[in-house]
Formats: C-alpha cells, structure tokens, sequence
C-alpha cells in the first residue's frame, strides 16, 4: 500500500518538477527597465524627439524639403528646389548627446546638446511614467555683411531651448509636448520680440514594426503678427537597420532648428505645403 | 502511519538538492555573409535538481548587451519583442540522470525539453557537460537555433546581415541552494 503511495507521489513529483524549477525562477521579478525606442528618429518630422543619438554612436542626418507643390509639373511639385540642413551627432552616453548641423537656409551654422534628464521605465515594481529631454541649441547665421545693421558677431546668434517630455504609451503610441523658449539676439524691426515661447505637440503611431506615421504641430504662447503661421508636418517613418527613412509634407521650409516653429510660411489654403525627407544614418565608431 | 506517510510526502521537497544560479551567461553568434554579431548575457538564472536531473533556465531577453547600443534596440524591438515575450525559458531533463556520476571531469550530457522563445514552444535535445567544481556545478553547452523556427521574422534587406542559424552558448557555474 504505502509503496504504492510513494510509487504515486514520486511519479507525479517527477512530472511536474520541471514546472515547479521553473516557477522556482519565476520567483525573481524582472526589474524596471527604461523603455526602448519611443521614436525611431531623434527627430518626429520637424521637431526633435525625445530620442538621443545612441551611446558611442555617430549619426548622420540630412533633412530636405523641397519647394512649394503648389506650380504642379512646372517644377515637378517642388523637387526641382532645394533647402537643406545636415547635422552629425554623437551620443557621449546613454543620456548625453551633442551635434553640430548647417543648414542652407540663411547658412546657418548651429551646435546642440541634449540631455536625458529622466527616462521612463517599464517593468514590474517601481516606474516612472514618463520621459525629460532638455535640448539647447544655438545658431549662427553666416551670411555675407549686411550694410543696414552693425555687424557684430552677437548679432548673428539666435538661441532655442526646450524641454521635451515624452511617454510611450504602448508599443504604438507615443506623444509628447515641448516647452519652447527661443531668443534671438537681433530682430528684423523694433517692435519684434526677442524672446518667444511655443509648445510643439507631436507623436507616431506604428503601423508595422518598422513602419509609423508621425505628426508635430507648434502652438505660440503669446502673441504674434497676423501673418504668423502654426508650423506642422505629417510625416512617415522607414526603418531598415542602420537607417531610418522620414517622407514627410510640411508647410515649414526647414532650415535652421526651430524655423519650424516661428518661420512656418505656407498654408493647405495656399497649397503652399512642402514635400521632403529626412534621412538618418547611424555609424558605430 | 499517517505521520510516516507525511514524512514521506515532505521529505522529496526538503532533501532536494537543487543548485542554482542567477548570473549565468548565455551568448550567440551570428555569422552572416555582410557582419558577424554577437551578444552576451550575464543575467541568466539556471536550477537543477541533482535528485530528478530536472533543469531549468529563464534568460532576460533586456539582458543581452550587443557591442551596438542601436543594434541591441532593434534585436528588442523588432526581432525578440521583447515588451510582450520578456523573457526566453528551458525546462527539460538530463538523459539517463541516474546511470550518470558527475564527477570533477566534464561528463557528457543529453539534455531534452522544451525551449521557450519569442512566445513559441519547442521540444530540443541537444548535448552539453556538466562537472563538479569547488562545491557547486558547471554547465556549458553550445548549440544552434534558428529564428525562422521561433516565428522571428528577418526580412529580406537584412537577409545577408543575420544568419539563418545562430550559435548559442550557455555556461552556468550552480552552487548549491
């Protein structure tokens, strides 16, 4: 009788102690970890993400627009026009990274850093729900001697500071707002304001792995002339390994970081919209 | 008689000798005709259980750390998705466990279970060693897995950048509980 018990509970033992290892490991909670890819790029069409070229990491980015659609095939929707910006970046670490870019747009030269302040987490236990990015950057126009103004250097720089908070809400979505400040050293007439401030809205949504739709739209606060434009753009993500492909329509031609935001100049009415890419291409060094 | 027969139903429980760790390495090595690439994992937990020579590992997929930060991205995000299948298990047995005498010379061994990645289940049988050192037990084993087995999808532009069948290796030093 009792070997036939032990007969019984062994053979049970034997086949669920696999299980019961495995259980045993279980045991041990996977820690919260920071989130990975909120965006593909470090930028969502115009306006920066809160991605940061990754650690120890080169990256090469080319933003093209193309002038207006609106003379059709007379200039093949624009693409027979050029305005562009190339920027190198390098990631120092996980959460410093700095650039340099030059952008055809009133050749300006400019130098950025950004900086992952806080990083969301995902995980069991303790998380953090979102992601802070300051960006600074500063640009410096370098075009030929202008007789109306006194050229001093100073005159040349314009500032953009912001700070980018970001959540992946799940492996579709992500959103974030951005807090703008920028400053510019000279303005075109006396009644125009030095500092400006602006909130950039953007976010994505995968459709595949390695395919999204994006969208970032600005929104002054404060006033503006009449003629002020909200900048956005709509745009698309290609990922394929080392590169990330961005097709993008935009009614702000480009140029320097943050034209975007305050030099928008077309409008849907218009049909002075603009077609244009960026293109992202990452070295290890 | 009943406490005897108590005794005996705690006492497999009590007396198990399982050994155990959690900072096991796991590595692979994919060699394909454009890159060669590999990545090392240290988080990896392991049990055996010297009565049955039932054993167990759980791999965090987070844990695999590439020479490539963006790489290492990639691998989670689009190829392990790793947000919805965290973690890669085996539970299995080691062949023939009681004919077997681990002694401090590795011993050869069959292992057959069932692999656990990417969501997808799959029984395996592969070989390894096992050998007694300084109290406790090392394992290593090295073995091929192929993605497309595992519902991991490569597509073609990176075809020539990730082998068709990437090399595992697993080395374990288990001490005892």
């Amino acid at each position: 009788m009792i070997r036939l018990f032990l007969f019984l509970f062994f053979s049970v033992i034997k086949i669920f102690s696999q299980d019961e290892l495995l259980d045993l490991l279980n045991e041990e909670p996977i820690e919260p970890l920071p989130v990975q890819a909120t965006f593909k790029a470090t930028r969502i069409v115009n306006s920066q993400s809160v991605e940061l070229p990754r650690s120890k990491m080169l990256e090469f980015m080319v933003q093209h627009r193309f002038g207006t659609v609106e003379n059709g095939f007379y200039d093949l929707f624009g693409l027979d026009e050029a305005a562009v910006h190339y920027d190198l970046k390098y990631g120092l670490h996980e959460r410093l990274a700095f650039g340099l870019g030059r952008s055809s747009w009133q050749k300006t030269y400019d130098v950025m850093i950004k900086a992952k302040l806080i990083r969301q987490t995902e995980g069991q236990g303790k998380t953090f729900p979102i992601t802070v990015v300051i960006f600074s950057n500063m640009g410096i126009n370098a075009l030929r001697k202008d007789a109306i103004v006194k050229d001093n250097f100073a005159n040349r720089i314009r500032y953009l500071q912001q700070l980018i908070v970001g959540r992946k809400f799940n492996e579709s979505v992500s959103l974030q707002v951005v807090p703008t400040w920028s400053h510019k050293n000279l303005v075109p007439a006396h009644e125009d304001e030095h500092d400006l401030f602006s909130a950039v809205l953007g976010g994505r949504i995968m459709v595949t792995r390695r395919f999204s739709i994006n969208a970032d739209i600005s929104f002054p606060l404060g006033d503006r002339p009449d003629s002020f434009k909200n900048g956005w753009g709509l745009g698309c993500d290609i990922e394929t390994g080392g590169h990330v492909f961005q097709l993008l329509l935009t009614n702000a031609r480009g140029g320097y970081e943050g034209a975007y935001i305050e030099d928008a100049s077309g409008s849907l009415s218009t049909g002075e919209i603009f077609l244009g890419f960026n293109i992202t291409r990452v070295f290890s060094i | 008689m009943k406490k005897i027969f108590l005794f005996l139903c705690c006492a497999p429980l009590l007396a198990r000798d399982l050994y155990i760790t959690r900072s096991g390495a796991v590595s692979f090595y994919s060699h394909a005709p454009m890159e060669d690439i590999v990545a090392v994992n240290k988080q990896a937990s392991c049990m055996l259980d010297l009565e049955t020579g039932s054993l167990a590992f759980q791999v965090p997929i987070r844990g695999f750390i590439f020479p490539n930060a963006l790489m290492q991205e990639h691998f989670n995000e689009n190829y392990l998705e790793s947000h919805q299948f965290p973690k890669a298990t085996f539970k299995g047995n080691i062949d023939h466990w009681l004919e077997l005498k681990i002694g401090p010379d590795p011993q050869d061994v069959a292992v057959t279970g069932t692999l656990t990645i990417h969501g997808v289940s799959r029984e395996i049988s592969e070989s390894g060693t096992l050998a007694r050192a300084g109290g406790g037990i090392n394992g290593l084993a090295t073995f091929e897995v192929a993605p497309a087995d595992y519902d991991i999808r490569i597509p073609k532009i990176v075809r020539n950048n990730i082998a068709r069948k990437i090399q595992v290796t697993v080395n374990v030093k288990l001490q005892q509980k």
